[in-house]
């Protein structure tokens, strides 16, 4: 009993949330962290305390994400993950990592009626196939260690229907398909593997419409989301807060009712 | 070592929020109290043990935690636990049965038990809250339901029917609530090493299906941290979800 009070005194609330919360010690990748989703997850897991590399196809945003992380020993891997050999050489120079959050990805909108092969390739490319075999590649090399934690940014729109979304929900709906057996597979090495499905979030790829945006945001009852929001979702399944959670589809989306 | 920033962390701490506990007086509530208090809330803690409860709380962290000992079945427990604060910030409802009866078995007595424990006591209570105005804007609402809700194993009738009734529930809740910025979200825990488990465990052998969860045994605490995000600041977007922990057990289930 002593003990466990000597454990209690030296936890203070502030203390206790880093141990639980906090990434000290933890090295993080985060694709698509040049703009968007990807760059407020890599400030905010830098701010945890992580050691981050950062992956992203724009020089320029990416040096400018690097210099506004908080903390010591960050990297970035610049990269087009659509190009396999980039992706292989990614995963060779990111070295030994506890978390990746896979944020890349394109919007991929065509009606059905008219969508061609091609873009319905480049869509998975990007959404898919990229975030699919950069795990893959970092496995092979054994490059995730023991106790990490793999983030697939799905999508609501793979679990729901949006006239014009086709190529993108396809997309989305495939990384869940594929977390599962992989899930399944990294359990025996303790590596968790989930995914977030975001409804809307305000960055600058949706901002650019503004009536359509605006439109979207009366839908969602607590608004739209802000990238913060899914960045602090990645702390709680990056952190050892959620070591029993795997094979996750994780919906967040202010509680919309009709997408 | 690095210097903190204290903006993104912080924002799951429950410092100066006031948070009801039910089923406090053991198993995932229990853990749920302890970490609660330990990260800055001021609990009212409610469970039918006199003397567990009393036990959980003299081992609270912090000051001005009270206790109501009762059965949230009982109108006049949760009448009290409507008077127990001012007003809340969060709810964990975590009191719960569970019992394995084969549907040829299962009685009407054994289906009521399941639905006012599991679903009539904590839906009440929140209504209650919400009627009484109980409940400050932002507060988060986390009803712990069980894997068994989608999953509905042998023998679970009951149990699995009144989980689901009170997920559904929280679905309707959650989006009512949301222009009152006030969030609903339920925890399905797959086989969390509790006393319920065990005493289940003497009914029927349990172990082969606990041996199935691909990350081992899940400790209460895995459940409280999960309730800790639920109820923080840092998922203020999310409201009608369901965070399942459960180790990857359902991996294989077609939910």
């Amino acid at each position: 009993m002593s003990e466990e009070q000597i454990v209690t005194i030296q936890n203070s609330p502030a203390s206790l949330l880093e141990t639980l919360f906090g990434l000290n010690g933890k090295t993080i990748l985060v694709t698509g962290a040049s703009k968007g989703i990807g760059q407020v997850v890599a400030r905010i897991c830098a701010q945890a305390g992580a050691r981050m590399i950062i992956n992203g196809r724009n020089i320029a945003r990416l040096e400018e994400t690097l210099a506004s992380l908080e903390g010591e020993g960050h990297r970035l891997l610049l990269g087009d993950l659509s190009d396999s050999a980039i992706l292989e050489s990614v995963s060779a120079e990111c070295g030994k990592v506890d978390g990746v959050v896979h944020s890349a990805g394109v919007r991929g909108l065509a009606p059905m009626r008219i969508v061609s092969q091609q873009f319905l390739q480049e869509v998975m490319q990007i959404n898919y196939f990229a975030p699919v075999m950069l795990t893959r590649h970092l496995l092979a090399r054994q490059a995730l260690n023991k106790g990490g934690s793999v983030i697939f940014l799905s999508s609501i729109s793979a679990l729901t229907g949006t006239v014009g979304v086709g190529p993108y929900a396809g997309s989305k709906a495939a990384l869940i398909g594929t977390m599962r057996p992989l899930a399944l597979e990294l359990a025996r090495r303790e590596i968790r593997v989930n995914a977030l499905c975001p409804g809307l979030v305000e960055t600058t790829l949706i901002t650019e419409d503004k009536n359509w945006f605006e439109e979207s945001c009366k839908r969602y009852p607590l608004g739209i989301g802000q990238p913060e929001d899914v960045a602090m979702a990645c702390l709680y399944f990056l952190s050892d807060s959620s070591k029993k959670v795997t094979g996750q589809v994780f919906n967040m989306d202010g509680g919309v009712e009709f997408v | 070592m690095r210097s903190r920033d204290p903006s993104a962390i912080d924002a799951f701490s429950l410092k100066g929020k006031t948070i009801l506990i039910t089923g406090a007086s053991s198993g995932i509530g229990a853990a749920v109290a302890k970490l609660c208090a330990q990260l800055g809330a001021r609990l009212v803690v409610n469970g039918r043990d006199n003397n567990r409860l009393s036990a959980i709380l003299q081992g609270l962290e912090g000051e001005g935690h009270t206790a109501v000992i009762g059965d949230l079945t009982e109108v006049k427990t949760r009448q009290r636990l409507l008077e127990a604060a001012d007003g809340y910030d969060g709810l964990v409802s975590c009191a719960g049965i569970a019992a394995l009866v084969p549907f040829r078995m299962a009685s009407e007595k054994h289906l009521q038990q399941m639905l006012s424990v599991n679903y009539l006591a904590p839906i009440t209570l929140t209504q209650q809250l919400l009627y009484k105005r109980r409940l400050k804007g932002g507060a988060s609402l986390v009803f712990v339901s069980a894997l068994s809700a989608r999953a509905a194993p042998l023998a679970a009738a009951g149990y699995a029917a009144s989980k689901a009734a009170l997920e559904a529930a929280v679905r309707s809740l959650g989006l009512e609530q949301a222009r009152h910025n006030i969030r609903a979200n339920c925890i399905a825990p797959g086989y969390v090493e509790t006393p319920m488990l065990h005493e289940l465990g003497t009914a029927a052998n349990m172990d082969e299906k606990i041996g199935l969860t691909p990350l081992g045994k899940i400790s209460p605490d895995d459940i409280a941290k999960g309730a800790v995000y639920l109820l923080s600041g840092s998922s203020r977007w999310i409201t009608r979800t369901t965070l399942t922990i459960d180790g990857g057990i359902s991996l294989p289930i077609r939910l």
